[in-house]
Parts: C-alpha cells; sequence; structure tokens
C-alpha cells in the first residue's frame, strides 16, 4: 500500500474502531449538526429576509443604505482588529516567556493570567474606569512628577480596544504555551547551529509550529471580541461608539415591530465578519507544520541574565493592571457596608457574603446548577469537539471545514441574539410541536453546548495538530489498534490540550450571563442570572461579594487542575 | 350491629359532605395551577410578592422569569414570534410599554375591583392594565462633593455642573426613553433642556444602576436617575442624596397586565388582584418602593404620589413617538 492511500485510510480505520456503525453515526452527526448549530442560525438568516410576513430583500436594502450602519461595521473592525492584535501581542509574549526562559514563579503567573478571563468584564471595566478616573489613583500618581502627564480617556476607541485585549490574551496564551513547550529544542539548536540568528530562528521554526496554537487562540479572542458586550456598552455609550454587539442589542430593546428582522439582518452581518476571521485564520493554518514529539519541555532553553529582573517586573506590572487592580477593586468593594463609602476599618464586614452564603438561597441554587451545567457542558464537549476536532484534522473536507464554521458561529453571535434565535427554533423545533425543551433546564444545555463547543474544538484541534500522523501510523504497525490505540498513544498525548478546552469551556459556561438571562426558567437560575439580578436592583455590593466568590472558587479549581496536569505529564514522561 | 351500622353511616356521610365541601370549594374560587409570571422587579421583591400571595393562595404554583423591561418584552415578543407567548401576568417599568402590546392585541381586558383606590391617569380606561408603584425619575447628587443640595432640574443645565453630569441613555433603558417623552413634551424643557444637558458633556450610560454608581463613587456629582434606588443606596450610608426638583418628576407605574391568551386566568385575575390590593400595596411599601393606591404611605425617603408634582404628557402621544425621539436624542448626542 502506498504511503499516500496510507494516510488517508488510517483516520477511518481510528474511527471505526471506535464507533463500529459508523455511516450510521456519520449521519445522526450531520442531522445533529443541522438541528443544534443550523437550526437557529437558520431561523435568523430567515428572519433578516421577513419584513411584515414577507420575503424580502427590505431589511438589507434599508440597514445597507444607512451611514449609520457603516460606521458601526467600521468600528466593529477596528476595535475586533486592534483588540485581537493587543491579545496576541500580549498572549504569544506571555507564552514565550513562560516557555522558554527562565523567569520564576511561573505556576503562580499562570494564575494570574487567567484571571482577566475569570473576571466579569464589566468588573473589569470599572475598576479601570475607577484607576483612570479623575479622581482615581493613576490622576494621583501623575500629579507626582514636575512633568504633566496626559490623563487617560478609557471612553474611546482606543480605550475599548485595550480593555477588550487584556480581557481576551488568556485565550490566546492558553492555547499556545503548551506547543511553544513541544517545540524539541533540537530544532532550535540545530537551527541555531546552521549560523540563523535568534530571531530567524523563531521566526522560521517556532513561528511555523506553534501556529496552529497561535491561530486557534487568536481566532477564539477574535471571536471572544466580536461578540463582546459589556465593555463596549460600558465604555462605548458614553462616547457614542457603537459596535455591531452594542448595535444589536439597541436594536433589539427598540423593540418596534421590526426590530428582530432588524437585529437579524445586523446578525447576519457580524455572522459575515467572523467569516472573513475564519477565513483568514485558515490561510494561516495551511502552511502550518506538524510536530513529531510530543512531550512538553519545560526547561527554560533562554537565560535572561541580568535582564531578568527587569523582564519580570513588567509581567508583574501587567498583571498587576490586568488582574490585580480589578480584583482588588471588586474585593474592597464586596467587603463595604454601601457602594461609594470610602474603605475604612468601619465601613467593611463581611455581610454581603453572609447574605450571599446564608440569607439568600438563590445564590446556593445557582452554583449548583451552573457547576452541573458547565460540568456536563465541558464533558460533552471533551467527547464530541475532540471527535470533532480529530476529524477536522484528518480528514480536512469541505464536511469538516463546514462543521467548524457552523460551530463557530454560535460563539461569535451576540448572546442575546443567539438567545432569541434559540427560543425561535426550539419552542416549536417542527411548527406546531413543542417538545417542552423552551422553559425547561434542557434548553440552557443546548445553548451552552451550541455556544462553547468551538473552545473545545480549538483547544483539541491544537492538541490533534500536535500529534504527527506517524505517531498513529507507529501504534498502528506496532498492532495497537482501535481502542488500545486511542488509550496508550493518543489519548495521552492529548489530555494536556483536550483539558485546556475543557477548562476554558467550563469557565466560560459557569460565568455565563446574557444566554441565560434570556432562557432560564425560575428553577434553572445560573450564576450569571443571579449575578444580573443584583446588579440590575442596584445591589453592587452583593454583584461583587457573589463575583469575588465565584473567582475564589475558579482559582482553587485551577489549582486542581494545574496539579492534576502536572501529575498527568509527569507520568505519560514516564512511560514513554 | 346497630352501632356498627351507624358509625359506618356516619363515615359515609362525612366523607361525602367532606368531599362536596373539597369539590364545592374548588369551583367557588378555583384558584389553582400553573402562573408565568414575567417581571423586572428585582427578584428578592418578586420572591416576597409571590410568598404573600401564595398565603392566600396556595394552589397557585408561580414561576418567574426576572429580567430587564427590554429583555422581558423581547422574550415576549420571540415567544409570540415562535409560536405562543409562555407569560401568563406580565410586570414591567412603564405604561408605553404596555400600550405597544396592547395595539398588539397581547393583553387581556379585566377590570379589577381594587384599581377604583387607585388614581385613574394611571389605569388604562379600557382595561387591559393598571399601574402598581410609583417610580419617579429624580435627581441623585454625591453629598461629599455638592454642598448645597439643588432645588431644580437646572443643576444638569447649569455651567458649574459641566463635566458632572450623568444620565441613562434612552435606547437602551425604558425609564429614560419615557422620561425624554415627557421632558421635550413639557413647555418648561422641550428639547432645549436636553441641549443644554448635552452642553455640559454628560456621561451617557446603559442603566440606572450605572447613573447611581457613577455619582456615588464620585466620579459624577449630579445624575438623573429613578428614586428608589437612591434612596436604598441613601439608607445603606452610600454618599447620595435624593432630590425631587420643584418642577415636578416624569413618574413610571410599572404596570401590571394579563396575557390574552394565559392558560390560567382565574389566577392570573387573583394575582393582580392581590397586587393592587391593601396588603399587596403595604407589601409594596414595605419592600420600598412608593405605592400606587391612595392612602397607603410611602417608605422612608421617598414621596407618596400626593406629595409628588408630576409631568405628564399624552401616553398614546409617547407610544406613537418614542422611537422617532430615541433616534432624535441619538442625533443630538452622536454629534
Amino acid at each position: 500500500m502506498a504511503n499516500h492511500n496510507h494516510r488517508e485510510v488510517m483516520p477511518n480505520q481510528a474511527l471505526r474502531s471506535l464507533f463500529s456503525y459508523k455511516n450510521m453515526i456519520k449521519i445522526l452527526a450531520i442531522l445533529a449538526i443541522c438541528a443544534i448549530f443550523l437550526l437557529p442560525i437558520y431561523r435568523l438568516i430567515m428572519l433578516s429576509f421577513t419584513s411584515d410576513g414577507n420575503l424580502t430583500f427590505l431589511n438589507y436594502t434599508t440597514i445597507l443604505q444607512d451611514a449609520a450602519t457603516w460606521q458601526v461595521v467600521q468600528n466593529t473592525v477596528l476595535v475586533v482588529a486592534g483588540s485581537t492584535v493587543v491579545s496576541l501581542i500580549i498572549g504569544v509574549s506571555l507564552a514565550w516567556l513562560v516557555a522558554y526562559t527562565d523567569i520564576r514563579a511561573k505556576r503562580v503567573m499562570q494564575i494570574f493570567i487567567v484571571l482577566p478571563f475569570v473576571i466579569p468584564s464589566y468588573i473589569t471595566t470599572l475598576a479601570w474606569t475607577q484607576f483612570l478616573g479623575t479622581d482615581g489613583l493613576y490622576m494621583k500618581l501623575a500629579s507626582l512628577p514636575p512633568f504633566s502627564v496626559e490623563p487617560i480617556d478609557l471612553y474611546s476607541l482606543a480605550g475599548i480596544i485595550f480593555v477588550l485585549g487584556f480581557s481576551h490574551y488568556p485565550l490566546v496564551y492558553l492555547l499556545t504555551v503548551s506547543v511553544f513547550r513541544k517545540i524539541p529544542r533540537e530544532l532550535e539548536l540545530a537551527s541555531r547551529a546552521s549560523g540563523a540568528k535568534r530571531s530567524t530562528t523563531f521566526r522560521k521554526v517556532n513561528m511555523p509550529l506553534a501556529l496552529p496554537g497561535i491561530v486557534s487562540g487568536g481566532f477564539l479572542a477574535f471571536l471572544a471580541n466580536l461578540d463582546n458586550f459589556g465593555i463596549p456598552a460600558f465604555l462605548g455609550i458614553p462616547a457614542q461608539i457603537n459596535v455591531l454587539s452594542t448595535y444589536i442589542y439597541q436594536q433589539v430593546v427598540g423593540f418596534g415591530p421590526s426590530a428582530f428582522s432588524r437585529a437579524a439582518t445586523f446578525s447576519v452581518l457580524l455572522g459575515i465578519v467572523a467569516l472573513i476571521g475564519t477565513a483568514i485564520q485558515w490561510l494561516f493554518l495551511r502552511k502550518s507544520k506538524r510536530l513529531e514529539t510530543t512531550i512538553e519541555d519545560k526547561q527554560p532553553r533562554y537565560f535572561l541574565g541580568k535582564r531578568k529582573w527587569l523582564v519580570e517586573l513588567i509581567i508583574w506590572v501587567l498583571f498587576f493592571v490586568t488582574g490585580v487592580v480589578p480584583l482588588i477593586s471588586m474585593g474592597m468593594t464586596s467587603l463595604i457596608t454601601a457602594y461609594g463609602v470610602d474603605f475604612t476599618l468601619q465601613t467593611i464586614s463581611l455581610e454581603n457574603y453572609q447574605f450571599i452564603l446564608n440569607t439568600s438561597s438563590k445564590a446556593k441554587e445557582a452554583l449548583g446548577n451552573s457547576a452541573m451545567l458547565a460540568g456536563v457542558t465541558a464533558a460533552v464537549g471533551i467527547v464530541i469537539g475532540t471527535a470533532i476536532a480529530y476529524l477536522r484534522v484528518r480528514k480536512p473536507n469541505f464536511l469538516s471545514k463546514f462543521t467548524e464554521v457552523s460551530i463557530g458561529l454560535p460563539y461569535a453571535l451576540p448572546g442575546t441574539v443567539m438567545a432569541l434565535s434559540m427560543i425561535f427554533a426550539w419552542m416549536e423545533p417542527v411548527p406546531g410541536w413543542n417538545p417542552g425543551i423552551y422553559g425547561s433546564i434542557m434548553i440552557l444545555f443546548i445553548a451552552y453546548i451550541t455556544r462553547f463547543l468551538i473552545l473545545q474544538v480549538r483547544g483539541s484541534i491544537t492538541a490533534v495538530m500536535q500529534v504527527d500522523l506517524s505517531m498513529e501510523e507507529a501504534a498502528h504497525v506496532s498492532g495497537a489498534k482501535g481502542w488500545s490505540k486511542w488509550r496508550k498513544i493518543l489519548l495521552p498525548l492529548l489530555i494536556p490540550g483536550v483539558l485546556t478546552g475543557a477548562f476554558l469551556v467550563f469557565l466560560s459556561a459557569l460565568t455565563e450571563l446574557t444566554v441565560s438571562s434570556l432562557l432560564w426558567s425560575s428553577n434553572s437560575e445560573t450564576i450569571g442570572v443571579v449575578i444580573f439580578g443584583f446588579e440590575q436592583a442596584g445591589y453592587t455590593t452583593y454583584t461583587t461579594a457573589f463575583s469575588s466568590l465565584i473567582v475564589l472558587l475558579i482559582i482553587l479549581g485551577f489549582i486542581i487542575l494545574y496539579v492534576s496536569q502536572s501529575y498527568w505529564n509527569r507520568k505519560v514522561g514516564k512511560r514513554t | 350491629m346497630s352501632k356498627i351500622k351507624f358509625l359506618f353511616l356516619l363515615i359515609t356521610i362525612f366523607t361525602l359532605l367532606a368531599g362536596c365541601g373539597q369539590a364545592q370549594e374548588g369551583n367557588a374560587s378555583s384558584v389553582s395551577g400553573e402562573l408565568n409570571f414575567y417581571t423586572s422587579q428585582p427578584d428578592a421583591d418578586a420572591e416576597k410578592l409571590i410568598s404573600a400571595f401564595n398565603e392566600h393562595y396556595p394552589d397557585v404554583n408561580v414561576t418567574v422569569y426576572r429580567s430587564g423591561t427590554e429583555e422581558v418584552i423581547s422574550k415576549v415578543q420571540a415567544e409570540k414570534q415562535a409560536g405562543e407567548v409562555q407569560a401568563d401576568v406580565l410586570l414591567v417599568a412603564d405604561s408605553v410599554t404596555f400600550e405597544s402590546l396592547k395595539k398588539q392585541e397581547m393583553l387581556l381586558e379585566y377590570k379589577s375591583d381594587e384599581a377604583e383606590q387607585i388614581p385613574e391617569s394611571f389605569v388604562d380606561p379600557d382595561g387591559m392594565y393598571t399601574g402598581t408603584k410609583v417610580m419617579s425619575t429624580a435627581l441623585v447628587v454625591n453629598s461629599e462633593k455638592v454642598s448645597e443640595m439643588p432645588t431644580s432640574w437646572t443643576a444638569l443645565t447649569d455651567a458649574d455642573s459641566s463635566g458632572q453630569v450623568v444620565m441613562p441613555s434612552p435606547l437602551y433603558s425604558g425609564a429614560a426613553a419615557y422620561n425624554l417623552g415627557v421632558l421635550t413634551r413639557n413647555d418648561e424643557f422641550g428639547w432645549k433642556f436636553y441641549e443644554n444637558v448635552k452642553a455640559n458633556e454628560p456621561m451617557i450610560t446603559q442603566g440606572n444602576g450605572d447613573v447611581l454608581k457613577a455619582v456615588a463613587n464620585g466620579e459624577k456629582s449630579y445624575g438623573m436617575v429613578v428614586d428608589f434606588i437612591v434612596a436604598r443606596a441613601e439608607a445603606d450610608g452610600s454618599p447620595v442624596k435624593l432630590v425631587y426638583p420643584d418642577e415636578g418628576v416624569p413618574v413610571i407605574t410599572e404596570p401590571i397586565g394579563i396575557m390574552q391568551k394565559t392558560d390560567n386566568q382565574p389566577a392570573a385575575k387573583a394575582f393582580v388582584d392581590f397586587v393592587l390590593s391593601q396588603e399587596g400595596q403595604e407589601l409594596a411599601a414595605e419592600i420600598g418602593y412608593t405605592p400606587i393606591r391612595e392612602g397607603v404611605s410611602a417608605p422612608k425617603g421617598l414621596k407618596t404620589i400626593e406629595e409628588m408634582s408630576v409631568l405628564e404628557a399624552d401616553i398614546n402621544e409617547l407610544y406613537q413617538n418614542r422611537e422617532l425621539d430615541k433616534e432624535q436624542f441619538n442625533q443630538l448626542f452622536g454629534e
């Protein structure tokens, strides 16, 4: 058998061994993808072509002729491109520093890196505006030096770009750092020995090999920046800057009879922006290369020497402003008795926490609900998402590409629109038949899986791309087939990457806000719904107490995950 | 033998009687079953309302969906488009919102007897919806930054307060959209008022909560905001003060209405009655709102409806022009 053929046959065999009724599974899978991912989008697209119950292009013609639309699209492109670049620069730099250099306290750093992704974005923006405001710490510091320091106005395009970029760099970091570690140092050494400079080596060896991770992370950051509502709403509305996500929300809440159709039309525009992003990441990934070894190498490769303290200082300052300042601000607010009073020994108490944990039964129920929802979503994601990722990498045909795009779209759509289209799709999946999914907790499971599966798929794709086909072939030649091949070769190699994806899914589902706030019913409250409820009632002190509690729990979970991950790595390392 | 027979007869009679009694009681009120209640009231408040209602009607199982007015309405509209509205009773911010539902024939006519105790202007003449409480929009002032409390809305337009003003965007907040409609139709204010506010370079926030926050933390000195959140924050000790300007205040009434396609009319009607009743109104005052029923006093820090001078405009005109008002606001502040 020619090697070429062999390479094509392999993936089929790998999966056939997993599922014996392969074709049936395939058909079922296509149907499931259509129902779960495409039905809501289909309903949305249909709606954008509807006006007064008739099929028409009217929505498009009016919206595209409106100058305001183009201003919004222009803002969106600027904001999303800018913030994605910020996320990429910080994420890749940090990943490189943590993976390759001899900076200290890397374990602790990992926790600080995840923080900006964990802290709800309205808390982050609130903290930033307080920090940079007229009475804030920044202006107090700025008045110290003899020369004048310009005040920074966060209520601007640049402000939105930076806060978004700072909030989403963890996505890039998490998908990149293990890829960097897996690049064999021998390759770098060979390149250096052949006379290449450090920068050339980075450009010609590290970058192409790390590209799957960087592009996956960058793509997720791009989608997250495109969808984010909290930051552009908080910083953009005062400055009259609209992006697609806030503009769509504005259309929905305007709720004239034509508002849904208009919102749907804008959502289709947003979908087009997301598709352009997908095309760009595809262009990048086309040239990427795969690795042959897959063991994480955690020993430092570059010694920073005398500059080490400076690099460390820059990193900790970055952590301080992106993670610690918002966190401290949130923690301080959670301890005071009333919002706006000064933080002094007289005004602090734990009564907000007592309310959350003791008085309000909702908070505890929500914790349980969200943990269960997030757990199930992550578990389903691990199985289905990894299977899709495996197919996507090993059999890159039209179907698998189509699947990936379909799964990515719901993550990019604004939560409000996504939730509304879920109502359209699931109240009567077949006209006249209401299976009772909408109105029960089932709708939340479906919504979370629809929305967050892409995080798992990207995490798993990065993991699968790191496993060269020759590894599977070797296993095959040595007689390991089917389940034993997965168990002994593939799973151990994939698990760290798969877990990163699952971690992102779990975190996102745990603190999800917009989708659940429209879809929940009274016995399925989630953490996000409860926080949103407190916030809307004006109880910012309760909001911050609950959020602080969640962040503490997540940090705890992260430590557990980190320990078990490194334990797993050691175990796999020993075996090979 | 006869003793046993007698006992048997007695038991039979009692059983029958008990059975009859139950059946009769059930027919008389026949208030039971499921009730879907969609509201924009804070969760804890809705919870208190329902447990008080259940004391009278223990057989009604009330399910709550709570979110901002805009989201609640979006959900109702989406449900309507998807097949059927799940809500039975709706209680959200303002009458203009209800007017739109009324025009879409989504509401059920119900003239509650309790509504007779409520000022006529807050009850829909066709019986589609009734106000449940009084929420005025007033001034919030940071008491640490401002020593002399203002008495007029001109606090927002004075040159002195340039850069110190914050207000919610009518594009996002239902209450703010209502205020915009009322103030621009009022001779004393008109669009000139908003133009003067605009000259002070105000901060425009998404919702009322953000306004309170910006004033409480000292970012701004003066804000335009719904009264009860200020009264609560003030009572908790936040450095804010609630001021009712002399010119009067626009008022929203959180109306309640029954959806046309409700599956449980008796329970829905009983619920509406309860909210408007003396007991329901006293509960609202206890929670911290200004009640709407005559003769129920307002909580500490808030004025009763009799004490307020209310700025009003024709509901129908407000409903007809809401989109235009918003657009004009957007153009004015977007410049």
